[in-house]
């Protein structure tokens, strides 16, 4: 792909890594999920969107997989690398050892081989919580915006970091087993604008989208999200305080 | 395809029917949702809570055997209300038991809702634990099984002291372990509860954010030590306390039903 | 073939689709959105720095307003760009801010009282006054003359994007996603929506509107070189050329900018350089000041990008085991800043470089950015050529940019004219204009159109690999249409492309995997990919002057006299191997700045023989109205507000201004 890339390591001869691919394509009826192995050289500051790049260029123009933005901060691209949800495109073959295993990731849409429908999934999160400030006054486009704390602003931020790539339901037990739960994206969210002074909905609103099991309190707490977010968001510790005001809503 | 073309010279026809805009603020036609799933939440982790304080207390009674018979003799009067009716009263340890009982089962109950249900989601989960090698993810896995374990190996536990209470005493217990052939169980649930007891508390701390600190990154390997620390106290306290049980039990063992009764008690006897 | 209809069909779901979108929802239109990938993965999350507004609420942006922002941006453009155009921005990007404030969009405010920064290499204190604590706070940008580019840290772009696409979910516009427009449906006059791919199952679909307008982004991956995302392929620029009809405006305009990480070409935010970094050179000298001693490293992006190629050329780059390149300095901004206002830099270099910002140096290199050309349209976004078309946003030449953007002034483009193209679509439905009548027998043609594209490939058993050719096509444009220019190579450019779209027709796939083939989608976008590669090589060549980011060796100096026009390019015959290229002047005597010096970079612009004339005829204006408002001199100058609907016509709101 990027042929400046190809070099050799200074002190010897480059890896021989395998890719082992979970491939699967369901628009055809005659296939069958299977692992593909493909053989590739190494190179200096190979990322696995570098890597799969090339063996589509040059092994199998037939592979699917999503990358848009390369840069880890789109979200397309997560996969299990080695069982384990995470970034493609800023995941060092380097880091990995010889024998790379890449399956799509569970719980979504697989669309084929790598390639899983998020985008889908993440629209229903989103309209099933109204993920969207609720404010019903007017704003005049032409006046002063309203004042907001800096570190407000910055707080709100922190938690608005996330990208919707889905490592976090992938790492999700709860979810593997109950599909109808939100998921640490969607109650992430959810911490999120309730943190915002400009939504108007207050815990009991909130406590209608999340206050059952398939919300906060279908939780397990296995914190497999927190440990996979690839943004690191502070998801264990939001999930737990979303619980104690979701709880207390419900002793109400 | 012309076929399908239904658009007029306006253009107003739409085969597309355009969803509903979402109206900003919440419905408010919508009957208010249930508190409940909130209430058993809060239960499910007391009654765990609960639990778990109780067999930590549990242990440390069941341990005074290691420092004598005497003292495990006085802690069992103790609870049998003893030195505050002049005489025991067995019926109040079956109190407790009853009690304890209720939590577990309420406990049970409750924690059960979380389980896989059905072939489906059991290999779900397998399959998720298997191939992401994640250990709170994994701990639960133990956590789920030695609760289903408790279930029937706590519940032949607590039905024996329920019905007989007045049987707690250091030949009475050390008979039961190891003439009565006790002791598998008992060894079996000692790592299950002290298991699920420990992973159990530890996750309590993470879901409800207890001891987060400045730092919950930190926090958070912390109390994963102290989950180690605290199951690897327990399972020694009891397999040392059992041994001390089994040992007894077996000098005891042509013995065996005959109650103890306390040196000072023996003494007057004598000078009788 | 399945049909779908729609009022407006929105082609790509970033931020200046999305926003157009909800502007014609908002009046009452059914509204449809395809988009390649779910719309908040559009290449608009990657914007980092931040969006221009003169809201001048900040210490270093007092004084900011409506003129100043009006003339950085042309100054910025090279006065390559439209003044009208650029007045509208101006005036409506504070009301697009302060509209995203309220839909959620965390900027970063001001905080009173007094705070370190680096400006210029040296620690100064600034003081912010108590009155401005917490509205919205603003950083540095090159080529500005005040502190104007509105932030959240360095996630900007993504946090627009979220919270403008979380209200088309609210407004419950649906989004087809995965959905790539192939075509546009058309008679030549008028068009009638697009026929669309499946990116999932590989079937075409009929999308019938009244209105379509087209916001697909940039080109850049017609580069080697790029900080685009890969989806930036610039397809939907290319169906409207190949309409015969819609012309491309300015395609030889293409950005570079300064600092991408080298060589994974990925994006480092300028507001590096605005919040104090440096760029320095293989000896860690800082080699800015010595060729521009008056914006240094803030310089504009094309100067700044040009500046760097010739120090490496003149031996002082860096070189690692990839080639040449320079050093971005950003250490001396400290680790506190670097953790909470260029966040997503300090990842970036952990991930792709393993190194920590706030400890050492960052390689880069300049690379391409930006594509200022684009469809081209009128004011309100309207395409050239066919009624019912509409273009916004990067894929669109509504020329707020000309010869060169300035930072900040892109995303704050896509919610601006989003506002107010989705308004004009509004408008165009609303009136006969909008009325339709779509034979069946065009329809019918159209699909037939595309389904014979495809075929040819699928068909087409010949020796050429599709992968192989777009990285030809993209070490070509790297190589002989980048930085720097020269007749010959650009001619040569021309010559070779032409020939690899030749044989981008002799394509043979190596796969005939069911469902969307991923090959023969690439050797698809290949061809419409050449043919904006050969717009943009044949539009440099045929430029002969230097402006904004075009520069040519051959002819350095900018021709106001004889290139004050922006290149129109239109594919009339498909089997032409080069665009017809038709100009369009820009009128000096109705602009509000005439030519001049932009107050960096070179000095030698050949003037153009009405700018004495303006220049007097605006000084006199500006004497007869010494004492009215800013507003009233403007207006006088050169009015605009008759192009804004009219709930954007308001004054903004500005401390110190009375409104």
């Amino acid at each position: 792909m990027i042929p400046l890339l190809r070099h050799g390591k200074p002190d010897g001869q480059p890896r021989r890594l395998t890719l082992e691919i979970l491939r699967h394509n369901p628009a055809d009826p005659a296939s069958v999920p299977h692992l593909q192995a493909y053989e590739i050289e190494e190179a200096e500051g190979m990322t696995l969107f570098i890597a799969l790049n090339e063996i589509r260029a040059q092994q199998d123009p037939s592979l699917m997989f999503d990358f848009v933005c390369r840069a880890g901060i789109c979200g397309s691209c997560a996969m299990l690398v080695n069982g384990r949800p995470g970034l493609a495109c800023r995941t060092l073959t380097r880091d990995l050892g010889e024998r790379i295993t890449l399956a799509p990731l569970p719980v979504f849409e697989l669309i084929g081989d790598l390639s899983v429908n998020t985008g889908k999934w993440m629209r229903g999160t989103s309209e099933r919580l109204q993920t969207w400030i609720h404010n019903d006054t007017e704003t005049d486009l032409d006046a002063f915006e309203t004042r907001m704390e800096p570190a407000t602003a910055e707080a709100i931020y922190e938690l608005d970091r996330c990208i919707e790539c889905g490592c976090c339901i992938a790492g999700c037990g709860t979810v593997q087993m109950r599909e109808r739960f939100v998921g640490a994206v969607g109650l992430n969210k959810i911490a999120r604008f309730r943190l915002d002074p400009r939504d108007t909905r207050s815990d009991e609103d909130f406590y209608e989208l999340i206050g059952d099991d398939d919300g906060v309190f279908g939780c397990m707490s296995l914190v497999g999200c927190h440990d996979v977010c690839p943004k690191q968001l502070p998801l264990q510790t939001q999930i737990a305080f979303l619980r104690r005001k979701m709880a207390l809503q419900g002793m109400r | 395809m012309s076929s399908l073309i239904k658009t007029n010279a306006s253009g107003e026809l739409g085969l597309q029917a355009m969803p509903h805009p979402q109206t900003h603020g919440t419905a408010q036609t919508k009957p208010r949702k249930s508190r409940w799933p909130a209430r058993l939440d809060v239960l499910q982790s007391a009654t765990g809570l609960i639990l778990a304080v109780f067999l930590m207390a549990h242990m440390f009674f069941v341990s005074t055997i290691l420092i004598s018979q005497q003292a495990f003799y006085t802690v069992a009067r103790f609870f049998e209300g003893a030195y505050f009716f002049a005489r025991p009263y067995p019926a109040l340890v079956s109190c407790v038991v009853a009690v304890v009982i209720a939590l577990f089962i309420g406990h049970a109950g409750l924690a059960m809702r979380k389980f896989p249900a059905g072939f489906r989601q059991f290999n779900a989960f397998c399959r998720h634990k298997n191939r992401f090698h994640h250990s709170d993810t994994s701990l639960w896995w133990i956590q789920a099984w030695t609760g289903f374990a408790l279930f029937f190996m706590a519940t032949i536990h607590l039905y024996d002291m329920l019905t007989q209470p007045a049987l707690i005493g250091p030949f009475e217990s050390a008979d039961r372990v190891w003439s009565g052939n006790m002791w598998p169980l008992y060894l079996a649930l000692l790592f299950a509860v002290e298991l699920h007891g420990g992973i159990g508390l530890y996750r309590l701390a993470i879901k409800w954010g207890w001891l987060e600190g400045s730092d919950p990154q930190r926090s958070r390997r912390r109390l994963a030590i102290v989950r180690y620390s605290f199951s690897a106290f327990f399972v020694t306290l009891g397999l040392v306390t059992l041994l001390t049980y089994i040992d007894l039990g077996r000098a005891h063992a042509d013995h065996a039903g005959e109650r103890y009764i306390p040196p000072q008690s023996i003494s007057s006897v004598d000078r009788r | 073939m399945e049909t779908i209809h729609t009022d407006v069909l929105v082609i790509g779901g970033g931020l200046a689709g999305l926003r157009a979108a909800l502007a014609a929802r908002k009046r009452g239109n059914s509204v449809l959105i395809l988009s390649l990938v779910p719309p908040k993965r559009s290449h608009s999350a990657a914007a980092q720095g931040g969006m221009q507004a003169s809201l001048g609420n900040t210490a270093k942006g007092a004084g900011d307003n409506e003129d100043v922002h009006f003339e950085d941006t042309v100054r910025g453009s090279d006065w390559g760009n439209d003044q009208e155009v650029a007045r509208l921005f101006v005036h409506t990007a504070p009301k697009a801010v302060r509209e995203l404030a309220s839909w959620g969009v965390p900027w970063n405010r001001v905080q009173a009282g007094e705070r370190e920064a680096i400006i210029d290499n040296r620690r100064v204190t600034l003081s912010e006054p108590e009155a401005a604590h917490g509205l919205i706070t603003a950083r540095d940008f090159g080529g500005t003359k005040k502190w104007r580019t509105c932030y959240v840290s360095d996630g900007t772009g993504h946090a627009m994007l979220y919270a403008i696409s979380d209200q088309t979910i609210a407004e419950g516009i649906p989004v087809h996603e995965r959905m790539e427009a192939v075509s546009l449906i058309h008679d030549g006059l008028r068009c009638y929506g697009a026929i669309v791919r499946n990116l999932i199952d590989g079937k075409l679909v009929a999308y019938i509107a009244r209105a379509t307008c087209i916001a697909t982004g940039g080109f850049g991956r017609i580069y080697q070189s790029t900080t685009n995302a890969v989806i930036n392929e610039g397809i939907g620029a290319a169906i409207a050329l190949e309409t015969g009809v819609v012309p491309l405006g300015n395609m030889e305009a293409v950005q570079f900018h300064p600092t991408a990480i080298f060589p994974a070409g990925i994006l480092v935010t300028e507001g590096c350089r605005g919040d104090g970094g440096l760029l320095r050179d293989v000896d860690g000298h800082r080699f800015m000041p010595d060729y521009e001693p008056e914006k240094k490293e803030l310089a504009s992006r094309d100067v700044v990008s040009r500046r760097m190629e010739a120090h490496i050329r003149s031996g002082k780059g860096a070189r690692n085991r990839f080639g040449e390149h320079l050093w971005l300095d950003i250490t001396q901004l400290g680790a506190l800043h670097i953790d909470h206002k260029l966040r997503e830099v300090k990842e970036i270099c952990h991930y792709f470089l393993g190194i920590d910002p706030a400890r050492q140096w960052i390689p880069v290199r300049p690379a391409q950015h930006y594509s200022m050309g684009g469809i081209r349209t009128n004011a309100h976004g309207a395409a050239y050529g066919l009624s019912g078309l509409f273009a916004c946003g990067e894929a669109a030449c509504w020329d707020l940019h000309g010869f060169n953007r300035l930072g900040g002034n892109s995303v704050a483009e896509t919610v601006v004219s989003g506002m107010i193209v989705g308004d004009a679509i509004a408008d165009f439905c609303s009136s006969s204009g909008g009325d339709m009548h779509l034979s069946t027998a065009l329809l019918r043609e159209c699909a037939d159109k595309v389904r014979a594209e495809f075929s040819a490939i699928t068909d087409n058993h010949g020796p050429e690999n599709p992968a192989a050719l777009l990285g030809a096509m993209q070490a070509i444009m790297t190589d002989k249409v980048g930085i720097v220019r020269h007749g010959e190579q650009l001619a040569e450019a021309v010559r070779e492309l032409t020939e690899l779209e030749a044989r981008s027709r002799q394509i043979g796939l190596r796969n005939h995997r069911p469902g969307a083939n991923p090959e023969l989608t690439l050797a698809w976008r290949l061809q419409k990919m050449l043919k904006l590669a050969i717009c943009v090589a044949h539009g440099a060549r045929q430029r002969t002057e230097s402006r904004g980011a075009h520069f040519r060796t051959d002819f350095p100096r900018r021709n106001d006299a004889e290139w004050l026009k922006r290149t129109l390019a239109y594919w009339t015959d498909p089997a032409q191997l080069v665009p017809s290229l038709h100009y369009e002047a820009l009128d000096v005597r109705h602009m509000e700045l005439p030519p001049g010096w932009r107050g960096y970079g070179a000095r030698d612009a050949i003037e153009h023989p009405e700018t004495a004339h303006r220049m007097a005829q605006i000084e006199t204006i500006r004497a007869q109205l010494a004492t009215a408002d800013r507003h009233a001199v403007q207006d006088a100058l050169m009015p605009f507000r008759h192009l804004l609907p009219r709930h954007l016509c308001g004054d903004n709101a500005r401390p110190g201004e009375s409104t």
